[in-house]
């Protein structure tokens, strides 16, 4: 890092406001032997984003449990900025992501937060690296409320129930909703897997959402080469069906 | 201490049943009518026969049956004071007793056509002494079984009742405030006190409501400490249970969960409405929280619920209700229990 000199930019998410005052008080506590500024701090991950797009964090220490967000979907998010932060998770107790932690080695810190911890987490920060966020996605059994893309150094959260279809084109995975497309870099295979609940596979490029499937229908009536499409609620757009991937005509058609 | 004596319906299992509580009253009157009816099929060679014979069987039983449990009824106070095994000895005598006497008076009316009709009158208390020593045992049973449950739901009880992540963040929420309120920190200490040792007191002790209600405002108080605004409280108390009493730890779990579950994961809370009031003789407790809608249910709110299900049921057998509404965005929690008056053991 280029940055040894300067203070450490820290940011604090926490929904508790008690909780971020205590952070507070320990990052003032660290000051004495560890340059660093505290240059910011939100009470959920949306308002966390929408700063840590504009201010340049070295380090954000997350609360895991909050509304809205969690803490490490937000982690996820802020993997897309131009320059990711070091994350350091917080948590009163969590087994679940606890454990998943200490399996992939990330770092945490356990509330009540000991100061000494406090100042080991932010030294180490220094030197660290951001969590991958293939990682980040298994820290948790839960799949993340939005997926999100970077457009002119702005972080654009697309919640996942507004998606229609998502479909694999090139390098890129086209995100669409109702009103407009996006472009999105992850593969498609993990977002299938991650938000099954919502979505299903009808071709090798393409996921839509099962909820929204208005009509199948019939196109091509030269004989063998007909072939199902999928027609999704407020799109006029129809979306081919593989031959593999049939059986899911009939299934949906007994409900 | 605000922890009154326990009455005797709590004492497992070195405790005959509460001759008082409808359930164990209708196990009463289903086994002996059970076993009646198997002795009838055991003598019988045809549908018509059995039939025939349980109700000659009936016509005997039920004076006896009925007027036992009147008289146990009457006396339960009096039996709950002794040493369990006088007590069933007592209990035995009596339904013996009972027998001869309605045998002496019934006369005729019971004798058999045929046979020895001193025979019959000592067979029948022969029978109906046997029949309470099987249910006493089958009571005594049912309670050993019952107290392996309890001992289970209390060794996970501090668990349910006083949630780690609760624990945690409360000493985080605390020590926030050491710094600048050594005050208002000291009485949160106080407060995480009182919860911890109601946590660890014997679950199956009945405690005061009023004091249910201050350690649930406590609680409240601390939770209140780390969510500030997002929680608010509404309290609906009739005032005339002031002087009921409640097994412990029924409202403040309740309320846990409601924060947990329903307040802590909507960004903007949300007020709990807490309703307690009297109608006939059973008390009501209403709890209302609203909750995210799109959240699934969790793990840990139905051990706590199983925990509060369990121990009502050892409690009060049939007589407490407890129904759970999940709706859209809501939660409803509505327990009815029996209206319990401090010292005297009047409930009925």
């Amino acid at each position: 890092m280029n940055s040894v000199n300067l203070p450490l930019a820290v940011y604090i998410v926490d929904d508790e406001s008690p909780a971020r005052h205590r952070i507070k008080e320990l990052l003032s506590d660290c000051q004495l032997q560890l340059p660093l500024e505290l240059i910011g701090e939100a009470s959920n991950g949306i308002d966390a984003l929408e700063q840590l797009s504009t201010l340049n964090a070295d380090v954000v220490l997350v609360d895991i449990r909050m509304p809205q967000m969690d803490g490490i979907e937000l982690a996820q998010h802020l993997n897309k900025l131009e320059k990711p932060p070091v994350i350091i998770f917080t948590t009163a107790f969590d087994n679940y992501a606890i454990q998943a932690f200490e399996q992939h080695a990330v770092d945490y810190l356990l509330k009540p937060i000991r100061l000494g911890r406090l100042f080991e987490a932010l030294t180490r920060a220094r030197a660290a690296v951001p969590i991958r966020s293939e990682i980040l996605q298994e820290l948790t059994p839960e799949a993340r409320k939005n997926l999100s893309i970077q457009e002119r150094g702005k972080i654009i959260l697309i919640p996942i129930e507004k998606i229609l279809y998502l479909r694999a084109e090139l390098k890129y995975i086209t995100v669409r909703t109702e009103e407009r497309e996006y472009l999105a870099e992850e593969p498609l295979g993990s977002l299938e897997k991650e938000f099954a609940a919502r979505f299903i596979r009808i071709h090798r490029n393409c996921l839509v959402a099962k909820d929204e499937i208005e009509s199948f229908e019939k196109t091509g009536d030269d004989g063998a080469e007909t072939h199902w499409t999928v027609k999704l609620k407020g799109l006029d757009e129809k979306l081919p069906i593989s031959r593999r991937q049939q059986y899911i005509v009939k299934e949906f058609k007994k409900y | 201490m605000p922890e009154v004596q326990s009455i005797n319906q709590n004492l497992w299992p070195d405790a005959l049943p509460n001759f008082r509580n409808l359930g164990a009253t209708l196990r009463i009157v289903l086994w002996v009518n059970g076993i009646a009816l198997f002795a009838a099929i055991v003598q019988s060679a045809s549908v018509a026969e059995i039939v025939q014979r349980f109700i000659d069987g009936s016509a005997f039983i039920q004076p006896v049956l009925l007027s036992s449990l009147l008289l146990l009824y009457g006396l339960k106070d009096i039996l709950a004071r002794l040493i369990y095994w006088q007590g069933a000895a007592s209990v035995i005598f009596l339904v013996v007793v009972t027998t001869l006497i309605i045998a002496y008076f019934g006369g005729d009316l019971f004798a058999s056509s045929q046979g020895n009709a001193s025979f019959y009158v000592w067979r029948n208390a022969l029978l109906s002494g046997a029949m309470a020593v099987l249910i006493l045992a089958y009571f005594r049973l049912r309670a050993m079984s019952l107290s392996t449950a309890l001992h289970r739901a209390r060794l996970q009880a501090l668990q349910a009742r006083i949630r780690p992540h609760f624990l945690f963040n409360s000493i985080n929420a605390v020590l926030s405030i050491v710094r600048a309120d050594p005050k208002q920190a000291e009485s949160a200490l106080e407060d995480m006190a009182d919860l911890f040792r109601m946590a660890m007191t014997d679950t199956r002790k009945m405690v005061m409501l009023s004091h249910e209600i201050a350690l649930s405002r406590q609680y409240l108080a601390l939770e209140k400490l780390r969510l500030g605004e997002r929680l608010t409280e509404s309290w609906q108390i009739d005032t005339s249970l002031n002087d009921a009493l409640v097994p412990p730890l029924m409202l403040q779990p309740l309320l846990e969960n409601a924060v947990y579950h329903g307040i802590e994961p909507l960004e903007k809370g949300g007020i709990i409405d807490i309703k307690l009031f009297k109608k006939g003789q059973d008390i009501h407790l209403e709890i209302k929280n609203p909750c995210h809608a799109h959240r699934g249910k969790h793990n840990g709110h139905k051990m706590a619920l199983e925990n509060i299900r369990e121990r009502l049921a050892l409690q009060f057998d049939v007589e407490a209700k407890y129904t759970v509404e999940c709706g859209e965005d809501f939660y409803h929690v509505h327990i009815q229990m029996p209206y319990i008056k401090e010292e005297r053991h009047e409930q009925r």
